[in-house]
């Protein structure tokens, strides 16, 4: 029988959940309500007694000095309530830690029919509020429909007696498992299986694998275990193992690359080969500080004599559009896995997020599903919690606002572990399996979890079916096994091991045999969430917090009991063999038998057609714009740019400081709160050598030209890190590629092979910058399809696709954490210098996107101008030579100098007529210009002598000084006065946007 | 007695035991990292141990009030373990997880001698939300707390989303009346915060950030002492180290307070023996 505990806070304490309601209410949606009350209700579906409910309500879920309790319905006022719970399946982490905890006090286990569910109902007050009012709190403030159910009921009609009732999410599938033989006499035949089944196969991959179930051979060898025509297990297996998540195919194809204004014509075969593997193994042969690259779950380097780093990024975008917390939360959950499951497993040391999204305050008429504002909300909200309950500090972060996300949002999440060198006198970075080890499933269980993906997002909800199609990560369950892995590796007990992401068992179990070159799995051993999936649902599934490890037979017996210390499920699944077959059992029954290399074999490839034409054939052009009189306004409404304004609100949320080894975190300044170029952490403890992190996102510049956009982006992910004290001779780099599709389609995409070709000008600018600048792509990941369909104010729906959009995520080892610096000036007196020459480059910045202009002049890198500037600046900033150093980024100069004074809270004295130049006579150009390449650095007197020796033939001025007055000061190129404005009305402006967010 | 041996958990969601051992070892002490299942399944552990260290993190999930059920885990299979530990002369710390473990354990605030009673809250922050920042702390030089002495200010960094402290008048007033009130969150003058956000980041009742009981072995405290373990934590330290080198030319080493702490627990047991 069930009982239902709702718990409250004690009347007359504040209620911080409902006073975040109210003023979302507020905010959001212009609803004023006097009062929010949360309630907390436990449903506890278990065969109790009183005494032992009673123990629980007291020991357990009511805090004596705050909370009141009851198992009936607490009587707390209101006008209307709200009952929101999770629809089945959902995960529900309270749900599943409050059953561990009842188990544990009252020394009982739980049966396989019971279960403990939370969910809330909030108490609102307000005489004015109608019901439609309500619904809107409901389903836009505080349930998401794909997750979670709801109910809202008017004072009037509550029962105080009955409460909400009892709404149990149990899932219960009425289905036995039973593996499907399809027949695949024709191609026709099999595209429709595959429409039906959802299959999503290539049609151009369907006569390959006819071709393979008709071999005589095969039929032969299938034959011999019971099987003819291929079963779903198997389609599903190929489906995702030639999905283009997996098998990067986009990134692999032909490209026909034309350019239509000289007509010439080349093709491009394999944008990964020739741009991102070719330049990388060249520079890993040059660099032996690159560990290893190119095949596992993540990138390594050489951290020290001892230590290994180990970087990736990824993206979670999908998801995110559908439910933004639980797609967030899940997405840095898993990339967190990446690291653990490279080379045999490392710690997990630090994040960074990326998010995308369409302008918060967007009021237009078209309506994604979720609102930018409440999106990001989510996404903000996913990741903190994703990050803090891991233990792992997010050190770095971006927010890019641009109506192109509309469509999709992208949210990008970047791991960064450590590992010892060597685990037992063997290099910590290689693994392999070998026949007859075990494979051991680790972490969670198996439900219906991300099968075939957001595809599952329009079926119908019935009462009990489960929503698992968007998940959410369990950072607790993930940081237990966490801790279980390394200890395990440690004591030598892992002789390979990767993570469980897209494709589940299918992918890592398959990826893995092909060491040992085979395995037999037995899915009926696989521990599942919930009785009666399909045999191939166990295989495909994407249940999160998982992981796959080969252990030898002798190891086992310590592998589990550590497992059992740890408090992690780990289950033996089968073994690995060296068949040549990847063999799939279920109670004894073969339902699998391929070729273990099928997937990889004899596939065609992907070709696109990719048309390019150059910005001014395009018809872009300058501005005619005449120099503004106003300045200072224009500085600050600048500053209050929701691209370039503070975003304090967000960093502060993250634990950047977990582990002990934050040195330069992500706000600096006296006042805390100007973000830093870079971060700095020390990963090892008893050393003073750190990490130096950076990320960098300028999808705006791909409107003129992704080619620059992508050497502006690797640029400004390089000299974030030279301008913390970095070494620019040790970079390693993460490529995460966000782009719009690029198959041409006259109806659905007629612009195509335009996206194509900047697909093509990117990866080849992604080249030429890692050869320049000898950054080796430690990692990186491709999500290729980010459109969406919004629907308009006539019930249309218009197609809206992202800028084409990188992320480049640098990082670099610091020799000595005590000689790095952080952006803002130090002292008055102190000189100021701008490096780097500031060119007439002004297309697609924050200065002409203000005025209502793209432009066409997009900056340029010039890395034989660049490097030699980085390396300069890295040998004085070694000498301790310099007080501060900053990058001018998006913005220009004007906007950085502003930030440097704002981070010093000192004033500076500058003027413009001695900063380095190119073409250029104008102060706005002078001030707005994005030019690749720059800084500005602070230098006490008695180093200028010595610093300045080190910038001999290259482009440096001496510009000004810092000062004690509080004001920003600048004089124009003519001498006049430009702007001065004192720093607590730069500060406010630049805070306005989001300043009174917490 | 020749080694202090600090005993820090781990296990189930906890995630700052790698730099509180560190923080530990620094002040001289030997740190054991061991599970909290390894503890329950051998609690003679804890007798080789004179500090027992409840760290940061969110154990079990924090989903049902932050500490809780570590609280209740550690209460139902080695509460009376612990409490003899403490009446043995012994210290306990808890670091923001931990203190919240404390406070619903019933070993803070201890007032007459009592161990189990859950008499104060660590509650949800008024401002909404996880936050991190750094934080000036006033000392009470008045305190029994064997872990402040001698410190009369300190910068720690706070990081949590249930740090607002809350007690009934009553209780208030014996935790003044008993000087178990150790540290006020506070101005950067060193005056008291008087409730104002962000110097006091959650709202406690009293600016209180920790409390220790009336001997003053066991303490609780929100802000991460073991984050401040090195100079460079410090987020003032680019700075300092420039003013540094344009006086002293060479870079500060300097006292770090956040070690302190932990100094003053070896120095108090090595004193004792």
């Amino acid at each position: 029988m069930p009982f239902q505990l709702e718990v409250t806070l004690k009347p007359g304490l504040f209620d911080a959940e409902g006073a975040a309601i109210r003023r979302k209410a507020l905010d959001y949606f212009g609803i004023e309500l006097s009062s929010v009350r949360a309630i907390q209700i436990l449903t506890i579906d278990a065969d109790l007694d009183a005494a032992q409910l009673e123990t629980l309500r007291k020991e357990v879920f009511t805090n004596p000095v705050t909370q009141v309790s009851s198992f009936r319905p607490l009587a707390v006022d209101f006008d209307w309530t709200i009952w929101v719970g999770l629809r089945p399946g959902v995960r529900d982490n309270a749900g599943s830690t409050a059953a561990e905890a009842i188990e544990d006090i009252l020394g009982i286990r739980l049966g396989k029919d019971e279960g403990v569910y939370t969910s809330r109902r909030y108490c609102i007050c307000s005489r004015s509020l109608d019901e439609r009012q309500v619904q809107r709190i409901a389903a836009e403030l505080l349930a998401n429909d794909i997750i979670q159910r709801w109910q809202v009921i008017p004072a009037e009609r509550w029962r105080p007696q009955e409460g909400i009732g009892f709404n149990i999410p149990r899932v219960v599938l009425d289905h036995s498992p039973t593996v499907a033989t399809i027949a695949v006499d024709s191609d026709t035949r099999l595209r429709a299986i595959s429409r039906q089944r959802g299959l999503a196969l290539n049609p151009a991959d369907i006569p390959t694998i006819r071709a393979y179930f008709r071999d005589p051979q095969v039929r032969a060898a299938r034959a011999a275990v019971g099987l003819s025509d291929p079963t779903d297990v198997e389609l599903e297996y190929i489906s995702q193992a030639r999905s283009d998540h997996c098998n990067h195919n986009t990134f692999r194809g032909r490209f026909v690359y034309r350019d239509l204004d000289s007509g010439r014509e080349e093709v491009v075969d394999n944008l990964f080969k020739t741009c991102i593997e070719a330049p990388t193994l060249v520079l890993k042969a040059k660099k032996p500080w690159v560990m290893s690259v190119l095949w596992d779950n993540a990138g390594v380097g050489r951290f020290d004599e001892d230590h290994l780093y180990v970087i990736t990024g990824e993206t979670h975008n999908s998801p995110s559009n559908m439910e933004a917390y639980g797609g967030a939360i899940t997405g840095i959950v898993g990339v967190y896995r990446d690291p653990m499951g490279t080379g045999k497993g490392a710690r997990l040391v630090m994040g960074a997020y990326g998010f995308c999204v369409g302008p918060r305050d967007y009021a237009g008429t078209l309506s994604p599903r979720l609102h930018p504002r409440r999106l990001l909300d989510g996404v903000i909200e996913g990741v903190r919690d994703g990050g803090n309950k891991s233990g792992i500090p997010t050190v770095f972060g971006q927010v890019t606002f641009d109506a192109g996300y509309l469509g999709k949002s992208l949210v990008f999440v970047t791991a960064v572990g450590i590992m010892p060198a060597e685990i037992e006198g063997r290099p910590s970075y290689l693994k392999e399996t070998r026949p007859g080890q075990l494979i051991v499933m680790c972490g969670g269980r198996v439900g219906k979890d991300g099968i075939h993906g957001v595809t599952a997002a329009s079926e119908v909800f019935s009462e009990h079916t489960p929503a698992g199609h968007v998940q959410i990560g369990d950072p607790y369950t993930q940081k237990k096994m966490h801790d279980f892995l390394l200890q395990a590796r440690d004591e030598g007990l892992i002789r390979f091991i990767t993570d469980n992401g897209g494709g589940g068992l299918s992918s890592s179990v398959g990826e893995s045999a092909r060491f040992a070159n085979g395995c037999e799995v037995d899915l009926e051993r696989v521990p599942l969430k919930y009785a009666g999936l399909d045999q191939w649902e166990i295989w495909v599934s994407e249940s999160q917090e998982r992981m796959t490890v080969a252990v030898a037979p002798e190891d086992i017996e310590r592998f589990m009991e550590l497992s059992a210390l740890h408090a992690v499920e780990s289950t033996v699944i089968g073994r690995y063999t060296d068949s040549g077959k990847l063999h799939i059992r279920y109670a004894g029954e073969t339902c699998a038998y391929v070729d273990l290399d099928l997937p990889t074999a004899g596939f065609p490839q992907w070709e696109f057609e990719a048309h390019w034409r150059s910005p001014e054939s395009r018809g872009l052009c300058e501005p005619v714009l005449s120099p503004p009189q106003d300045y200072a306004r224009l500085l600050k409404d600048l500053l209050a740019r929701p691209n370039l304004c503070a975003k304090e609100w967000i960093t502060r949320q993250y634990d950047h400081e977990v582990q002990g080894g934050s040195v330069l975190k992500p706000l600096v300044g006296s006042s805390r709160d100007v973000p830093g170029d870079a971060a700095v952490i020390r990963p090892v403890l008893r050393s003073t050598r750190g990490l130096a992190f950076s990320q960098a996102l300028l999808p705006a510049y791909a409107a003129i030209d992704a080619y620059h956009m992508t050497t502006c982006t690797v640029d400004e992910a390089l000299r974030r890190l030279v301008a913390v004290g970095a070494d620019p001779a040790h970079v390693g780099g993460v490529d995460n590629f966000c782009w719009p599709s690029i198959r041409y389609d006259a109806a659905d995409n007629p612009d195509g092979r335009f996206k194509a070709a900047q697909l093509v000008r990117s990866c080849r600018a992604l080249k030429d910058m890692c050869r320049a600048y000898e950054i080796p792509l430690l990692s990186g990941k491709d999500s290729m399809y980010v459109d969406g369909h919004p629907q308009g104010p006539y019930g249309e729906r218009h197609k809206v696709s992202a800028l084409a959009t990188l992320q480049f995520s640098a990082i670099s080892v610091v020799a000595d954490v005590t000689r790095c610096v952080s952006m803002e000036a130090k002292f008055a007196g102190d000189r100021i210098y701008v490096l780097g020459s500031t060119r007439n480059e002004l297309g697609a910045s924050e200065y002409y996107a203000h005025l209502g202009y793209l432009g066409c002049r997009v900056p340029q890198v010039r890395p034989g101008d660049c490097l030699p500037l980085y390396h300069a600046l890295a040998a004085a900033m070694k000498q301790r030579l310099v007080a501060s150093v900053h990058g001018i980024y998006s913005g220009g100069l004007g906007v950085h100098l502003a930030l440097v004074a704002m981070g010093a809270d000192l004033g500076l004295d500058i003027d413009l007529s001695k900063v380095p130049c190119h073409d250029l006579e104008r102060d706005d150009q002078l001030l707005f210009s994005e030019s690749a390449g720059r800084f500005v650095v602070t230098v006490a007197p008695e180093n200028a002598g010595a610093f300045e020796k080190f910038f001999q033939g290259l482009s440096w001025g001496h510009v000004g000084q810092v000062t004690d007055t509080g004001r920003l000061h600048m004089a124009g190129l003519a001498g006049k006065r430009l702007v001065d404005e004192p720093l607590e009305a730069l500060r406010r402006a630049w805070k306005k946007p989001f300043g009174d967010l917490i | 007695m020749s080694e202090v041996r600090a005993l820090v958990l781990t296990g189930f969601g906890l995630n700052c035991d790698l730099e509180t051992a560190h923080a530990f070892e620094l002040a001289g002490a030997r740190a054991i990292r061991m599970h909290i299942n390894a503890l329950i399944a051998a609690p003679q552990g804890l007798d080789a141990c004179q500090i027992l260290v409840f760290g940061g993190g969110f154990s079990w999930g924090d989903d049902h009030g932050a500490g809780v059920l570590q609280a209740v885990r550690l209460k139902t299979h080695m509460g009376a373990r612990i409490r003899d530990f403490v009446a043995a002369g012994n210290l306990v710390i808890g670091i923001c997880n931990g203190f919240q473990t404390l406070v619903n354990f019933g070993l803070l605030p201890g007032i007459d001698g009592d161990y189990q009673a859950r008499r104060v809250a660590l509650t949800y922050n008024d401002c909404g939300n996880f936050r991190d920042a750094w934080v000036h702390l006033r000392v009470n030089p008045d305190s029994p707390c064997v872990f402040t002495r001698g410190l009369e200010q300190l910068e720690l960094p706070v990081r949590h989303g249930e740090g607002k402290f809350f007690a009934s008048d009553e209780t208030l007033a014996r935790l003044a009346s008993g000087r178990q009130i150790v540290l006020q969150y506070a101005r950067a003058d060193g005056r008291r915060a008087g409730g104002r956000f962000p110097e006091n980041p959650n709202g406690s009742v009293r600016d209180i950030a920790g409390i220790c009981d009336p001997t003053g072995r066991v303490f609780g405290l929100m802000p991460h002492p073991e984050a401040y373990h090195h100079f460079t934590n410090h987020p003032d330290w680019p700075r300092r180290c420039q003013r540094s080198l344009r006086t002293q030319e060479k870079t500060p080493t300097g006292e770090v307070l956040g070690v302190r702490l932990f100094e003053n627990a070896v120095a108090y047991l090595r004193a004792r023996s």
